[in-house]
């Protein structure tokens, strides 16, 4: 008897207040004693400016990632987004340019071949071994037909 | 910033040939009011295909850019005199531009056609129902041109 009373002694109600300082604060069971100093009303809330964790990266073009500028007299550049067959520039499902990219390697595809750089029924000899910044065999998109 | 670019192909000449042609070009330049900013060389190489200029095949040609202000009622002009030059294969006056920033929108135009924000205005577009208007066919004086 004189056990069970022991063991029920401490479980009474003012075991579960605190005393610091003057005031008797709850402790709430379950929670650590440190963060419940500085409580307040909505603490324990979520974060609200986390943003979606499973958002992908922002795919971006090559030109633009790298931020080359694409110049007329640059015709190793241009060459690179043309057919080492046929010499005529790829689409831009097979390039994976943006829209304002493609259409400035277009028109300065068009200067250099008027200007005398760039060759225009194929691709020249040197440039066939470049790296190849598009597959004509996997394009990012379907075609547009 | 110079406004024009002209990019000279030169045909294979001795230096003090090469010299002398690229002096006559700069000064049609400077007659013409404009102001030489800049002088490249892009070296001899050979040309990405064979070229006629003034009833001779080149096959190798030497390749200069020179950078420079002018009024645009000068180009025609320079352009007039370029195609008059023995010398010069290939001459092209390109205009200056400051490259412009922009974003890329690869991510958007990536996206199905539903949730691409061009295809969705088209679609607004053709949600917009057009009433016809009749036009009157008048030029739209206020008295009566004819003599009653």
């Amino acid at each position: 008897m004189s056990i069970i009373r022991k063991i029920f002694s401490d479980l009474h109600v003012s075991n579960f207040y605190r005393i610091t300082g003057s005031k008797l604060l709850p402790v709430r069971v379950g929670y650590s004693t440190a963060s419940s100093t500085s409580s307040q009303p909505g603490d324990d809330l979520p974060a609200e400016n986390l943003g979606n964790p499973y958002q992908r990266e922002k795919r971006c073009c090559v030109l633009c990632k790298y931020g080359v500028e694409v110049d007329y007299k640059n015709a190793r550049l241009l060459s690179q987004f043309l057919s080492p067959f046929t010499g005529k520039v790829y689409e831009r499902n097979i390039t994976g340019l943006c829209k304002a990219k493609q259409r400035s390697v277009e028109r300065e595809i068009i200067k250099s071949q008027n200007a005398g750089y760039l060759a225009v029924m194929l691709k020249k000899v040197e440039y066939i071994r470049d790296p190849k910044l598009c597959d004509p065999n996997r394009p990012i998109r379907p075609h547009r037909y | 910033m110079p406004l024009y670019e002209l990019s000279l192909t030169l045909r294979t000449l001795s230096r003090p040939e090469l010299i002398a042609s690229l002096k006559r070009s700069a000064e049609t330049i400077l007659q013409q009011g404009g102001v030489l900013r800049q002088f490249v060389s892009l070296g001899t190489n050979p040309l990405p295909f064979k070229m006629k200029a003034h009833n001779v095949w080149h096959r190798e040609g030497t390749y200069f850019v020179m950078k420079f202000d002018a009024p645009s009622s000068a180009i025609e002009n320079l352009n007039d005199e370029f195609k008059r030059d023995i010398d010069l294969i290939r001459s092209h006056v390109v205009r200056c531009e400051e490259p412009v920033k922009h974003e890329c929108t690869l991510e958007e135009e990536m996206k199905p056609p539903a949730y691409r924000k061009d295809v969705q205005q088209l679609i607004e577009e053709g949600r917009k129902v057009i009433r016809h208007k009749f036009k009157q066919n008048t030029p739209g004086f206020d008295f009566y041109p004819f003599q009653k």
